[in-house]
């Protein structure tokens, strides 16, 4: 143990290895393929610029097995979590394994075609998708996704088909006795003209040690839209490795909002990359962390071709001794002209003890662009506080309404209503619990 | 109600004195105005009253209705029944109008013993309230100041004072920002919640305002302290002859500036 992070990772490199066989090639073929990026990957270090902030022991340190052997505990009261929009709309997974009794589909009409991608392993769309669209260039995470998945979401709508109802996507893990590792994956396919509303959710049943790594592929074809929201809720001790990636093609629109609660440590790499021209594309985050949380967020909005519009809002409230990290890259192209991007990192510090490492990134190599780029980061404003105390609010009130009103920005656009509730309940009940004073009691 | 004796302040932690010995009295039903040179400390002295954290009373005291105050919470004293009009009315995004009256409405209310109002019945009070003004309903699902005009600040504070029912009221240069007409129908509202039973303090720089607002007592300010107390008329004469030949009575008074 005298080198413990050159050491730990072998222990999930060999799960990763020998992850048991798959019986379909596709499957067979993403193994290969992930298999060489773990042979020729080194575990990260902080020595790497993009993991400069963010230690990965806790991820090294962590004797990890297979979701077999870990005694995981079954789930109880799982309806809890179902969407009533998503009704005859949802897929269930715990675990990372499909649950067919839990899931309902069915209930969105011609042209859509929503259920676990095991089942649908033959099906055209999933050969010609399934890990192509995936593009994290000397990714661990990604390849031990790829050697050790075994099943996940697909949905894919038809030239024209309209989801009639949001699909929810429910990611459980349950609690063990020993520490376990789950790859979800999701792919999205929405082809011309189609339209869709996808909930993707990660809840930790409880307060076990797991580590999730969810692979989420979306390619929007031309004037198609879709509407991602993605809830991550993973357990107090869990670690979450995401790696959603869309492809957005020729007037299609992809807007995606990713509210972080959970996790004691959380690497959410967002990205989308722009195959034509006119399209329009938001990336937005709300990350309220507290504790020993840490979230980062390493995004990648990827300007190809002309005329875009892209936004992205990065909205972080910060307790405890929390740690954010942010990076936003902005890559406009050579050949990308009349771009429209917007980017904030705003950060809200509640506590003394709290860190924020912002850093946008800005790598524009076409002349007419219009890029704005921003990041800051401030404590509640006194002036704002003693306002609402004049008119009556106790300080921890005003302190709640004001923290509450900062994060609100970021869930407005989240258009289905029990979720945009859900959420601001999460960001009500984040406030309640960060507004009081932390008093040391003598 | 209100009586300050020899109020001293200072920025808290900087040890710069902006009140010097500040000496008023304030009575049920009266309207007093304050009238004083820029930076002279009228704004602090409002702020000092309401409980602003960034000041620190030194020396004297604060009594609202016999009791001192140094010791109150700003909420706390919101709740015994004192309002700021704030100079500079701050911007809150994302806390509408609604939800800020609502909550201090209630919280004011409950404090002081009067009756909570459901939501229907808080609906139509505020309609009321807001009419006394002449505001527009727009105004109170917009975000708190956020983006408002100049003088819709303003009118946004005196509908607040309208709809908290305060006992005490400090008007910080209402009147300026506001346009003839906005002044005339704000004034108007101000008499109207104004009687025997509550008292106002207007700070401003114009005359004209009082002669909307007819103050019983007009006090001059000039560096942190009350220099000069005169009737109505002492307003028309700063208005003739500005501050300068009052400048002397600072010396006058007493302590070195
Ligand atoms: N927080 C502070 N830190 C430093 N100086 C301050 C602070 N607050 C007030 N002052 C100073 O105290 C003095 C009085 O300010 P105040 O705002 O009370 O003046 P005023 O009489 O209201 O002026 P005006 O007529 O321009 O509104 C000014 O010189 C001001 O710069
Ligand atoms: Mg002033």
């Amino acid at each position: 143990m005298a080198h413990p992070t050159r050491i730990e990772p072998s222990v999930l490199h060999k799960l990763a290895m020998h992850a048991p066989e798959s019986g379909n090639r596709l499957w067979t073929g993403i193994r290969e393929k992930s298999m060489m990026t773990l042979n020729s990957t080194a575990f990260p270090n902080k020595k790497i610029e993009e993991w400069k902030f963010t230690d990965l022991k806790l991820i090294s340190r962590t004797p990890f097995v297979r979701t077999g052997q870990a005694e995981t505990i079954p789930a109880q009261n799982i309806e809890k979590y179902f969407i009533p929009e998503s009704d005859r709309s949802r897929l269930v997974f715990i675990n990372g394994i499909f649950q067919e009794g839990y899931s309902s589909i069915g209930g969105l009409g011609k042209g859509v075609t929503v259920g676990n991608l095991s089942a649908y392993a033959r099906n055209k769309i999933v050969q010609a998708y399934l890990n192509k669209l995936v593009n994290y260039e000397n990714d661990l995470f990604t390849a031990y996704n790829g050697l050790m998945f075994e099943d996940g979401a697909f949905i894919h709508l038809e030239p024209g088909a309209r989801a009639e109802a949001p699909i929810q996507i429910l990611n459980l893990y349950t609690d063990s006795e020993k520490p376990f590792i789950a790859n979800p994956r999701i792919l999205i396919v929405a082809d011309t003209d189609s339209d869709a509303t996808v909930i993707e959710e990660h809840i930790g049943l409880s307060e076990n040690v797991y580590m999730t790594i969810p692979v989420c592929e979306v390619k929007v074809k031309q004037r198609a839209h879709i509407h991602h929201v993605r809830i991550q809720r993973d357990g107090q001790n869990a670690i979450h490795m995401s790696r959603p990636i869309a492809y957005v093609e020729k007037n299609s629109e992809y807007h995606s909002y990713t509210i972080t609660l959970g996790a004691k440590l959380s690497r959410n790499e967002p990205r989308v990359i722009q195959e034509d021209e006119e399209v329009n594309f938001t990336m937005d985050g709300l990350v309220l962390i507290d504790g020993e949380q840490v979230a980062d967020t390493h995004s990648l909005m990827d300007h190809r071709f002309s005329h875009a519009n892209s936004h992205q809002l990065h909205k972080v409230v910060v307790n405890g001794s929390a740690h954010s990290i942010f990076n936003g890259k902005i890559f406009v192209r050579r050949d990308a002209q009349k771009i429209d991007s917007f980017q904030e990192n705003r950060n809200l510090l509640l506590s003394a003890d709290g860190l924020v490492n912002t850093k946008p990134q800005l790598e524009i190599f076409a002349d007419d662009v219009l890029c704005s780029h921003g990041a800051t980061i401030g404590q509640l404003d006194p002036e704002e506080v003693f306002y609402l105390q004049s008119r009556g609010m106790t300080e921890e009130k005003a302190k709640e309404v004001l923290t509450y009103a900062f994060a609100l920005e970021t869930i407005e656009n989240v258009k289905v209503d029990s979720v945009h509730k859900l959420l601001i309940d999460e960001v009500y009940r984040y406030t309640r619990a960060n507004s009081k004073p932390k008093k040391v009691l003598v | 109600m209100l009586e300050l004796k020899n109020l001293h302040a200072e920025v808290e932690g900087e040890g710069i004195e902006i009140l010097k010995g500040v000496n008023l009295k304030v009575s049920k039903g009266e309207i007093h105005a304050i009238m004083g040179p820029n930076g002279s400390g009228k704004s602090t002295l409002s702020k000092v009253v309401a409980g602003h954290p960034h000041y620190e009373v030194t020396k004297g005291d604060i009594l609202y209705n016999g009791e001192s105050i140094l010791e109150m919470d700003p909420d706390e004293r919101a709740h015994a029944g004192i309002f700021l009009a704030f100079q500079y009315p701050v911007e809150v995004p994302g806390v509408t109008n609604t939800t800020l009256l609502r909550e201090s409405y209630n919280t004011i209310a409950a404090s002081r013993g009067r009756e909570e109002l459901d939501p229907l019945e808080f609906d139509d009070y505020i309609k009321e309230k807001l009419s006394l003004v002449e505001m527009n309903p727009d105004f109170l699902e917009r975000s708190v100041n956020t983006g408002f005009s100049g003088g819709e600040k303003k009118r946004n504070e005196i509908f607040q004072m309208a709809v908290l029912q305060p006992t005490l009221s400090l008007l910080d240069e209402t009147d300026s920002g506001l346009d003839i007409d906005a002044l005339r129908i704000v004034s108007d509202g101000i008499n109207k919640l104004h009687g025997d039973h509550d008292a106002i303090v207007l700070i401003t720089h114009y005359q004209r305002l009082l002669n909307y607002i007819i103050p019983d007592h007009v006090h001059v300010m000039i560096n942190g302290r009350i220099v000069k107390t005169g009737g109505k008329e002492l307003a028309l004469e700063l208005e003739e002859k500005g501050y300068d030949w009052l400048e002397s009575l600072e010396t006058v008074n007493g302590e070195a500036k």
